[in-house]
């Protein structure tokens, strides 16, 4: 038994060492997200583009526009004579907001209970119109609560206290994701590509009528893909930590042992897509919509489950990453133990098994039929 | 001119004979769509709250009272010893801790100043700042509630003077994000799709040994490579046709500029994807490589668009970088039509500009893969 089972590994391994580009992207491109992540990425909104149009050309109207700049949440691109020369200035998209000060300001705030300036803001951008439009709610109030000093309360401080990740890096946030994302990707998608390309050039009969059992040739075909999905999550492991700073605060025993029953389940995914595709691209368009894109979307990698509609959620309960996902930020960035953790783990051991279980069966029928 | 329109055919009965490409066809717009559309589009919302009120005053019960009527939090614990809000974090069933101190109804009343502690789970960087902002807008809110209803009177004997925004949001008054992220799924979904199977498409018939026989048929290479390359961009542009028919219709996206136009911008976008398929295929030798190579593509050209991601806030070398990137400029183009129905006056940069980087890469790769065909 044992001789057939490395006589499939080192085919398996030829074939990896035969496609050196592959390979090369498989350890580059995590490496070049986590640079990406580290320098060029922010959701940081700073400097929004805004427009001045003071009617009323006076000290006071000059002091609340320079305060307002004095923070970098704005910058002054465009001063505008009047409201016509609004529109324009939307569409040639030379500003994101308008405020507008009216003529009168500088009497009025003296001697009216109560002032306006208007804000017209261009709200295509959702999220850097509601950013924008609450800064200068909040700095309103501010300047009101100034203008009125000892006569209203005084603000309520926010001391917020930032655990496990005090710098609000997304670095840290993102890398254990990263590692989620490729080892299913080399598991589930390379797993499946490889079986369904050997069904698609004929050769898996050839394979099948040899004298080999399904279960080793799927053991066979399957075991360099776990060195390889282990060996990059490692690669990943050290360049975020050494570059980067990412910190491993729990056990690194754990996380390994973590790794190993999420390859688990992500190898029993690539198995059960390649048992019931017939094409290469027919298993790559699997692959994404049942491995890639749940794992990027759905995991909980960037964007929060709890923002999610309800179905989408429940969704989420089957999607494995999400599950190494609490275990690998746990470990890594919360530093909890086991004890915090052992449900995913449960869950993985049964997601996996239950698949295999239905595709080793599969693959029984094939051979037999 | 019979001879390409043999091996676009050909193409066409290659895919309908795949039963599972012709259901993927039509559901990997739409899925993406539909599931894209709500995990992109959806506001940092329900963020899991635990509150420790060591206050116990109406004031703290006001507060609270807000804190849990907001769609941004979701206060699904009260606790009453400050020592064990941190177990909540640890074990990840809250994210914000919120601590009410003792004595901020007298506080606020003599005009002194109080701090309210949060405890914030900082792993996601943006919710956690996200999060913070609304707390932080909700206990503005409140203040400015409070002291519109105390200084009423003071008010009519005009000791006191407020400052109030009047805010008027054009183009997409509800602040939807839906509608500015949506048409962005739509551009990825273009880009995604016709580099893939321009991608694939041709190193599948070298790699299944159709290739060949395809050259050795009376028939010239460029006739070859245009019957390829049209049932792609036909593809392409169906499939969009389908995401923006199905956005409009599910999520309700506005389309207020000229759709022709629209069409005749992204025919030009797509020598650019077609290209990048093209020479990705040039340089395969294996389906699987071809993939990798076009997601690996994808992925920053993805990142670096401006789809996600805001590219004003990047450094400044990762801003020039973004020049470099086609989708950056289809991405504005698509949402500028969209929402606010920018015409040609207000685009013809960025389209020339897609002109340009579409020639450049079509001519270069249909050189490169000429040469690779020989």
């Amino acid at each position: 038994m044992k001789p057939r089972i490395v006589a499939v590994l080192q085919k398996e391994f030829i074939h990896i060492w035969r496609d050196p580009y592959s390979l090369l992207i498989v350890f580059l491109f995590p490496m070049m997200m986590i640079l990406l992540y580290g320098y060029a990425i922010t959701f940081d909104i700073k400097y929004i583009p805004l427009a001045i149009l003071d009617q009323d050309r006076s000290p006071a109207s000059q002091q609340l526009v320079e305060k307002l700049t004095s923070s970098n949440y704005f910058r002054i691109t465009a001063r505008l004579q009047d409201r016509r020369a609004i529109e324009p200035g939307f569409l040639h998209r030379r500003m994101s907001a308008v405020l507008v000060i009216p003529p009168d300001f500088d009497r009025r705030l003296t001697s009216r209970p109560e002032t306006s300036v208007q804000l017209i803001m261009d709200g295509a951008n959702a999220n850097t119109a509601m950013i924008a439009m609450n800064y200068l709610k909040s700095f309103l109030t501010r300047t009101t609560l100034e203008l009125n000093q000892g006569l209203l309360a005084t603000p309520l401080e926010i001391e917020p206290r930032i655990w496990y990740n005090p710098d609000l890096k997304s670095t840290h946030f993102v890398v254990p994701g990263l590692i989620a994302i490729l080892m299913m990707m080399i598991c589930a998608m390379l797993t499946s590509l490889t079986i369904s390309r050997e069904r698609e050039t004929g050769t898996l009969e050839q394979i099948f009528v040899s004298p080999i059992r399904p279960v080793e040739i799927i053991i066979g075909k399957v075991a360099p893909y776990i060195l390889l999905a282990f060996l990059d999550a490692m690669a990943i492991l050290g360049f975020s930590h050494w570059v980067f700073g990412v910190p491993i605060r729990g056990s690194l025993a754990l996380l390994v042992f973590f790794m190993l029953i999420y390859i688990y389940a992500s190898l029993s995914l690539g198995v059960f897509i390649s048992s019931r595709t017939r094409t290469q691209q027919a298993a790559l368009f699997a692959a994404m919509l049942g491995t890639l894109l749940p794992s990027v979307l759905l995991s909980g990698f960037v964007f929060p489950i709890a923002s999610m509609p309800r179905v989408l959620q429940w969704v989420t309960y089957i999607v494995p990453a999400k599950y190494f996902l609490i275990q690998a930020r746990g470990v890594m960035l919360k530093g909890v133990g086991f004890d915090y953790l052992y449900l995913p783990t449960v869950f993985l051991l049964i997601f996996g098994t239950l698949l295999l279980a239905v595709s080793v069966k599969r693959f029984k029928t094939n051979l037999e039929g | 001119m019979r001879r390409v329109l043999h091996i676009i055919r050909k193409e066409f009965i290659q895919i309908r004979r795949d039963r599972t490409m012709r259901a993927l066809i039509l559901l990997v717009p739409i899925i993406q769509i539909w599931v894209l559309g709500y995990v992109i589009s959806s506001e940092v919302k329900h963020v899991s709250t635990v509150i420790c009120d060591l206050d116990r005053t109406s004031t703290s019960r006001a507060l609270i009272e807000r804190l849990s009527h907001t769609v941004y939090l979701n206060v699904r614990y009260h606790e009453e010893r400050e020592s064990l809000v941190g177990e909540y974090l640890d074990a990840g069933r809250a994210m914000i801790a919120v601590v009410l101190p003792a004595g901020l109804e007298k506080n606020l009343q003599t005009l002194q100043p109080s701090r309210i502690q949060l405890l914030v789970d900082g792993q996601d960087a943006n919710t956690a700042n996200v999060a913070l902002g609304h707390i932080a807008g909700i206990l503005e809110a409140y203040l400015t509630d409070r002291v519109r209803s105390q200084s009423a009177a003071a008010l009519l004997s005009e000791e006191i003077h407020l400052l109030t925004p009047v805010v008027q949001v054009w183009y997409n008054p509800n602040l939807k994000l839906s509608d500015f992220m949506i048409p962005g799924i739509v551009v990825f979904l273009l880009t995604m799709i016709t580099t893939l199977v321009s991608a694939m498409g041709l190193v599948r018939e070298r790699e299944i040994g159709t290739l060949e026989q395809l050259l050795v048929a009376p028939i010239k290479k460029h006739e070859l490579l245009i019957g390829k390359i049209i049932p792609f961009a036909l593809l392409g542009l169906f499939e969009m046709g389908l995401a923006i028919g199905f956005a409009r219709l599910w999520y309700h996206i506005p389309i207020v500029g000229n759709l022709g136009l629209y069409l005749l911008l992204s025919i030009i976008f797509l020598f650019t994807t077609l290209g990048l398929g093209l020479l990705v295929s040039a340089f395969s030798h294996t389906q699987q490589q071809a993939m990798f190579m076009s997601w690996f593509i994808l992925i920053f050209v993805l990142l670096m668009s401006g789809f996600l991601f805001p590219i004003e806030n990047m450094p400044r070398l990762a801003q020039w970088l973004t020049y470099l990137n086609p989708m950056r400029y289809f991405i504005l183009i698509t949402r500028e039509l969209f929402i606010k129905g920018a015409g040609l006056r207000h685009l013809y940069i960025q389209g020339l500009i897609l002109c340009l980087f579409g020639a450049l890469i079509f001519t270069f790769s249909v050189l490169r893969f000429q040469k690779r065909l020989k």
